[in-house]
């Protein structure tokens, strides 16, 4: 039940701009931030500090707590930018699409240019206090200009609308494959498709774009090795294929999932304990602080700590898609569904990969793996999400609407 | 419009609670059901039962002079994926492994794998060179490699050790399990990266025991540089040389020639690597006509006074016996008939004996069958069966032809001629961590009185008259026996190839060595007094003074 205002003029605000957001007081601000929202947040960063504390210990020399200090500093300075995003009216948002795209485009181009390489592909800038990656940060600025995009655009919904919303979509997705960073441009596409899929487009669109996308990946894959130009590496190949066939070559991706399998399955029910978690401790599982850090959790803290993060990430979904159904104009249904599904997307992704149901694609657990562009990106979102719940609460107080659940 | 949206909410939340419930059932099937299998996988990955090689025993002569060591060895192997800079770490690695730089670097950049030999078994203090470069990538296994200090000697007697620690022939090999010791076991606790974390012994390593032989390094080498003269001056197809003391049957030296370089067997060919004293089997010929007499004299049949009346040529069966140098008809003593070689007269005392008593005696002087000397490969040679002796036997058997045997039965029937009648086993091991190896007991084979007048014969061997006239040693009085024997081959007796032979001892009254040399296939010249003869004189000269044995 979504509340939808009437129909307005192409470029004007949905909500009048000269309407500011009535003050707060101590006990409405309480009712208005969705509670289980923030511990779920806080939870996982939690988890988070938990499993890094186990896995980094003998990371950088003479400091065992580098990762864990860090990624605290991370989490409370994403804390704050959360309250603090919340307290905006994202609808203000609305007039800055098109300055927020130029924003999103311009930082990933900046990073192709000037971003440190690592491993063959150019992904941060170097910041003095944390590597930058605009690409994580483009994921919220995608999502705020598409559904703007979608909501100046709603009265004519069409296959041009459709069409649009795709090519626009399309350059932040083609500038992040060039980086090359297969796994963000896939968050990238899911995005795109679920505010697509919010805003109501018609099945037969998504049939059409799932082929010509399908007939582009054939193409992207055949072709270019023919004419001598690299578009996929050749490890993204065999990320992508080795969960079918894993094998022992340390170097290789199968391997890697593997050891994460075997760290997960010897934390049995209840772990082995920070000591003797020996998977981590002994390096056998791969990039134990970011990519399978949830096989960090698995072995040291076992099934049940897997339950709890899972959990939490079922508390963090579920409210999201809460907020989606409760936001009180579409502008609002599209950032929470774009948000959302994104974040679910990349948690079911990592998690799948960790234990073994989905290929390798180096996407991070949101508000686990470390990573500062990461994790203060996953709390800016977060924050948009109980914008739009307290937008959503406000309006019910002053109309008089229940939340639907 | 807005039921479609809160229908397409719906979906999101199904897809949403299928996602979630795939990633609990994963993780809970991983975490629950397949515990025990993948807990078991970790620990098997990241622990490692190694063998910690003992460190061989070492291999001295009597005298303590070491003729076989173990020293502490490095394998090095390297992990080309963990090589940073393959040309400077090359460049570093090639003069301490003694490779090539270019050879360095191929394997260092070897593609798609993780593991390549650099170089093995090289020396223990190149690889602590190698250690202290710290090289990423690099590993070293300690191991021991088996040296041999004189090269050259007595390689065929102590044999070889393969790779893997394990003897493979000679006395390494039969020796192994007192040599090898008792391998330990270590535990290992290796990191991703495959490289050791802890170690933990689970069973230490026993060294293997100091093996003392009876070889004495001097007399050995005099043996072999006495045997390169043969092998230079008659190119025979080999030479094997024994010297024995043969009051208790110990080797004091067995040489084989054409020699090889145990620290470098590369392709040296069979023939060479073989231990012929043992390995070997020729027919003894003349020298086995000691044993003719001895018998007769033992059964009573003659003494050493009977006179034989010897016609030039005797007939036995359908075979026409004939001297070496045809002679008129004579009268011979036993003695003479050794002295002169006498085939004729040989055949004439066999036939007196008869073939069960003859037999018998083959047999109890320890031919056909080996003598239990502490050696692999021991022949045990070629004997006739008693019933399928023809009746031409007997005129082949008493001069030594239709039975094979090796150099050591030979060696050791002649020490119980020279000891007065006690035929021992041969020894060459004398002491095993400083324990004596008690000698074996023996068991007497003729009276002494017998065994001191075959032996008072065969003083006149190198006599003046005697077919080894020629290997006599002033102030020492030599026992003997000359053989010249034809190679049996296929059909019959080659009539190019001959071994020629020659065993004695000295002093002949009181003897206290035994010198047995026997030259495979001389060429130019055959017999065993001028061929193998002077070898024996040159060996026992040195031996004699080597050892401080007055002449009587």
């Amino acid at each position: 039940m979504v509340p939808v205002d009437t129909p307005t003029p192409p470029g004007a605000a949905i909500q009048p701009l000269n309407e500011p957001p009535p003050e707060l007081s101590a006990r409405e601000w309480h009712l208005r931030i969705d509670p289980l929202l923030v511990i779920a947040t806080v939870g996982l960063v939690c988890c988070s500090l938990a499993a890094l504390f186990v896995s980094t210990q003998d990371d950088v020399p003479g400091q065992p707590h580098y990762y864990v200090v860090r990624q605290g500093i991370y989490g409370v300075v994403g804390v704050c930018l959360m309250y603090g995003v919340s307290r905006i009216d994202y609808s203000r948002l609305r007039q800055f699409t098109y300055p927020l795209y130029g924003v999103m485009l311009s930082s990933i181009a900046l990073v192709l240019v000037l971003g440190s390489v690592a491993r063959g592909s150019r992904r941060w800038i170097e910041l003095p206090f944390f590597n930058f990656q605009p690409s994580e940060l483009g994921k919220l600025l995608l999502v705020l200009s598409l559904a703007g995009f979608m909501v100046n655009r709603m009265r004519t919904f069409d296959r041009q609308t459709t069409a649009r919303a795709v090519l626009i979509g399309l350059v932040p997705v083609l500038l992040v494959l060039a980086q090359p960073d297969l796994g963000t441009s896939l968050v990238y596409v899911v995005g795109i498709a679920a505010i697509l899929f919010v805003a109501g487009a018609p099945v037969r669109h998504f049939a059409v774009l799932g082929a010509l996308a399908a007939v582009a990946a054939s193409l992207a894959i055949v072709v270019p090795p023919m004419v001598g130009v690299t578009v996929f590496h050749s490890y993204q190949l065999q990320r992508l294929t080795s969960f079918i066939q894993p094998s022992s070559d340390p170097s290789d991706a199968g391997y890697q999932q593997a050891q994460s399998k075997i760290a997960i399955g010897s934390g049995e029910k209840t772990g082995r304990g920070v000591e003797d978690s020996t998977q981590v401790g002994l390096e056998f599982l791969p990039e134990h602080h970011t990519d399978f850090i949830f096989a960090v959790v698995g072995e040291t803290y076992g099934f049940a700590g897997c339950a709890l993060v899972l959990s939490l990430y079922a508390l963090l979904i579920w409210r999201g898609l809460h907020i989606l159904t409760i936001a009180k104009n579409l502008y609002g249904a599209l950032i929470a569904g774009g948000i959302t599904v994104m974040l679910l997307f990349q948690i079911f992704v990592n998690i799948g990969m960790t234990v073994g149901i989905m290929p390798i694609t180096g996407i991070p657990a949101p508000l686990l793996s470390y990573g500062g562009s990461s994790m203060l990106v996953t709390f800016l979102s977060v924050g948009l999400l109980q914008s739009v719940h307290a937008q959503a609460r406000e309006t019910v107080a002053r109309k008089g609407r229940a939340p639907l659940f | 419009m807005l039921r479609l949206i809160d229908r397409r909410i719906g979906l999101l939340f199904a897809a949403f609670l299928f996602m979630l419930a795939c990633a609990l059932a994963k993780a809970g099937w991983l975490g629950v059901v397949r515990a025990d299998d993948l807990r078991n996988a970790a620990v098997v990955q990241q622990n490692a039962v190694i063998d910690v090689p003992a460190q061989r025993g070492t291999i001295e002569d009597a005298g303590g002079q070491v003729l076989a060591v173990s020293e502490p060895a490095v394998t090095v192997t390297a992990n080309p994926y963990l090589i940073e800079d393959p040309a400077k770490v090359a460049r570093a690695l090639s003069p301490l492994l003694g490779k090539p730089l270019e050879e360095v670097v191929d394997k260092l950049t070897q593609p798609e794998t993780g593991f390549v030999y650099l170089a093995q078994k090289i020396p223990g203090d190149k690889g602590r060179k190698i250690k202290d470069l710290g090289f990423n990538g690099i590993d070293l296994v300690a191991e021991h490699r088996r040296r041999y200090p004189r090269a050259w000697s007595a390689s065929q007697v102590l044999g070889t050790v393969g790779a893997e620690g394990k003897g493979l022939a000679g006395l390494e090999y039969s020796l192994d399990r007192t040599l090898h010791g008792r391998d330990g076991k270590r535990q290992v606790v290796k990191d991703g990266a495959g490289a050791p974390l802890s170690l933990r012994e689970r069973v230490p390593a026993v060294p293997g025991k100091t093996v003392r032989l009876t070889l004495d390094a001097a007399i050995q080498d005099r043996t072999e540089e006495v045997l390169a003269e043969v092998g230079r001056q008659w190119s025979p197809k080999g030479a094997t040389a024994i010297v024995m003391d043969p009051r208790d049957g110990s080797v004091l030296a067995l040489a084989n020639w054409p020699r090889v370089n145990a620290n470098d067997l590369g392709d040296a060919p069979e023939y060479a690597m073989q231990n012929r004293a043992v390995g070997a089997t020729y027919e003894p010929g003349s020298t086995f006509k000691a044993f003719t007499v001895a018998s007769a004299l033992e059964d009573g049949k003659i003494t050493p006074q009977t006179s034989f009346y010897l016609p030039p040529t005797l007939q036995v069966a359908d075979r026409e016996i004939k001297e070496s140098h045809p002679r008129g008809p004579v009268t011979y003593t036993p003695g003479q008939i050794l002295e002169k070689s006498s085939n004729v007269g040989a055949v004439k005392i066999g036939l007196l004996q008869g073939r069960e008593r003859f037999h018998h005696w083959i047999e109890r002087l320890g031919f056909g069958r080996p003598t239990g000397i502490d050696l692999p490969g021991e022949e045990r040679g070629i004997v006739l069966p008693l019933d399928r002796y023809s009746d031409s036997t007997m005129g082949n058997l008493p001069l030594g032809q239709g039975i094979s045997v090796t150099p050591m039965q030979m060696a050791s029937a002649y020490a119980a001629l020279a000891n007065g009648g006690m035929l021992r086993p041969p020894r060459i091991v004398s002491q095993i961590d400083g324990v004596p190896q008690p000698a074996p007991e023996g068991r007497r084979v003729m009276s002494p009185e017998t065994a001191r007048a075959v032996s008072r014969m065969l003083e006149g061997v190198t006599g003046p008259g005697g077919t080894a006239s020629g290997a006599d040693i002033p102030g020492y009085v030599l026992a003997g026996k000359t053989g010249t024997s034809q190679v049996a081959e296929l059909g019959g007796y080659s009539e190019s190839k001959y071994v020629a032979s020659f065993v004695g001892f000295a002093p002949a009254r009181n003897p206290r060595l035994l010198v047995s040399v026997m030259v495979d296939q001389p060429s130019n010249e055959i017999y065993g007094g001028l061929v193998a003869a002077p070898a024996f004189k040159q060996i026992t000269s040195f031996a004699l003074s080597y050892r401080g044995i007055p002449p009587e």
